[in-house]
């Protein structure tokens, strides 16, 4: 009876877990090469050499990649700004509730706040129109549906900004940095050696693994990009899903194929990540015995 | 100087809630105003009337994200036990991970194709059982660390002290384990209410659930309802956070 219940759990953890992700692999696979799917003609790789020979696939994967590298840096640098010089406000009284208010926007919400923000009859721009800055609509420069993806990166840091001034701050109490600004400075250590060779590399180390969660996350998101970005350059998410909504039919094998390439880089990005990750604390437990 | 970048921080944490406060309560918003012309409760009240659209989505959402949530809680409480005294814990544990490798939106497009076979495609099941893909391995990732061997020794305590296994969940292991399991509720239940991309994949936009109706306002350039709509989005997640630092974290 008991081995039955095992049994019957795992069989629910795997039809919600690996079942779900091996079967949209594997039809997205096998649509790509046209082996299911209405323009089913028998196994080709013609759509493969159309996706990996156009630049439109390669762009939209750099422009992704481009939106999560600023986005991670320019968060970041800013919590840790944050924690480094006023991270005690967070630790207790109003602000240590205040700073999740911002974690309850979903990303949609994100997205038309930024948009309203920003746009060129956004809230700036009449607030610049009416203090004389600017002399028309005209005059406010293009932050929404741009070719940089500012609207779009404005509005992952305005997510991304508060919660990792959450993670370093509980990161600085849990790894006891305190206790080692304490030895630095008994030490001799500067103000600006202690940031840059304790408090720095404490925090960024110990929140790697959250880091590159959070920079799939970004090269993942949709509703943002969808919102504030333009069609010319798209990230990953909006591309794959216009080519497969678009009326043209050719279009869908080759979003597939786009799907199977990003989720393939995806994989491998993790777990070389991952994998570089715990090499490097394998070393550093190594040093530490030595 | 100080104080002052300490209420200009709060001033930014507050400036959204504000603009979309605002907006929520305005009609004919020209440029170059700063705020609308016209400030009415209006919006507010037709969220009430009946057959409104809005009120229907709110009702949609709060039903799909407390089931998504209540089933999540519940199953992988119990299966994340399993797999955390199984022999290959850390494999199973892995396996949790790989639906987030996927973007929730492209898993979607996917796997659109058996909830059309299944005929699950533009219903609330279809929509519920596709946000279960996103937020069940969560809840198992979460219980995993709960399930550990100070538990199974508590089991085993209850157990020689003739305990069945019925009084061993109500007695011993649900009492500890509340405040995990309404962490697991409330997470999965944001996980479910903020989902746009895999519902509007699989729902077709037929499920229609607040996310989909901010899209929609926002594409009809319906800028006074959508912030309504986001008003009603962020509402739910700040009473939730607050119950969670007033009543589960009790410092």
């Amino acid at each position: 009876m008991k081995w039955k219940v095992k049994y019957i759990n795992l069989a629910i953890f795997l039809l919600l877990t690996a079942v779900p992700l091996v079967a949209g692999i594997g039809y997205a696979l096998l649509y790509s090469v046209a082996l299911v799917g209405i323009l089913s003609t028998g196994f080709t790789l013609d759509n493969w050499c159309k996706v990996l020979t156009a630049s439109a696939f390669w762009w939209s994967l750099g422009f992704s990649f481009y939106v999560a590298t600023v986005t991670i840096a320019l968060s970041v640098c800013m919590a840790l700004a944050v924690v480094l010089r006023f991270g005690q406000w967070f630790r207790r009284g109003t602000l240590s509730f205040m700073i999740y208010l911002p974690l309850v926007f979903p990303a949609m919400v994100m997205a038309f706040y930024a948009f309203q923000l920003l746009s060129k009859s956004g809230i700036i721009s009449r607030i610049a129109f009416q203090t004389g800055l600017i002399k028309d609509l005209n005059n406010f420069p293009d932050l929404i549906n741009d070719n940089w993806g500012a609207g779009i990166i404005f509005a992952h840091v305005c997510m991304a900004t508060p919660f990792l001034i959450i993670l370093f701050n509980n990161l600085y109490q849990n790894e006891n940095l305190p206790a080692f600004v304490a030895i630095a400075k008994t030490m001799g250590a500067t103000r600006r050696q202690i940031i840059q060779r304790v408090e720095i590399p404490v925090l960024l180390n110990k929140s790697f693994s959250t880091l590159m969660l959070y920079f799939i996350f970004v090269m993942n998101s949709y509703e943002i990009p969808l919102l504030l970005g333009s069609q010319s350059r798209q990230m990953i998410s909006v591309f794959t899903i216009q080519k497969l909504q678009r009326f043209n039919l050719q279009d869908i094998p080759q979003a597939y194929v786009a799907s199977v390439i990003y989720t393939g880089l995806v994989i491998i990005v993790i777990a070389t990540g991952l994998s570089h990750f715990n090499k490097k604390k394998t070393t550093m437990n190594q040093r530490h015995i030595i | 100087m100080k104080q002052l970048f300490r209420l200009f921080v709060v001033l930014i944490i507050l400036f959204p809630f504000v603009v979309l406060f605002t907006l929520s309560m305005g009609r004919n918003w020209a440029y170059p105003n700063v705020l609308p012309n016209v400030w009415t409760l209006q919006n507010w009240q037709n969220i009430w009337s009946l057959n409104a659209d809005l009120s229907q989505s709110l009702i949609l959402s709060l039903l799909l994200s407390t089931g998504v949530a209540a089933v999540v809680t519940l199953l992988s409480f119990i299966t994340a036990k399993h797999l955390s005294f199984s022999r290959h814990k850390h494999r199973w544990l892995l396996l949790a991970y790989f639906p987030y490798v996927f973007a929730p939106v492209i898993l979607g497009a996917c796997l659109q194709f058996f909830f059309l076979k299944l005929g699950w495609s533009g219903s609330v099941w279809g929509v519920l059982l596709a946000q279960l893909f996103i937020a069940y391995p969560f809840g198992v990732i979460l219980f995993s660390g709960f399930w550990n061997e100070q538990t199974r020794a508590m089991e085993q305590l209850t157990a020689t002290l003739g305990g069945n296994s019925l009084q061993t969940y109500i007695k011993v292991l649900l009492p500890i384990a509340k405040n995990a399991l309404l962490i697991c509720f409330f997470q999965t239940f944001l996980i479910s209410w903020f989902e746009y991309g895999l519902t509007t994949i699989i729902g077709v936009g037929k499920v229609q659930t607040l996310t989909v109706k901010v899209f929609q306002y926002v594409n009809e350039a319906n800028i006074f309802y959508a912030a309504l709509a986001s008003c009603l989005l962020i509402f739910p997640p700040v009473a939730l956070l607050w119950v969670n630092k007033k009543f589960v974290f009790l410092e």
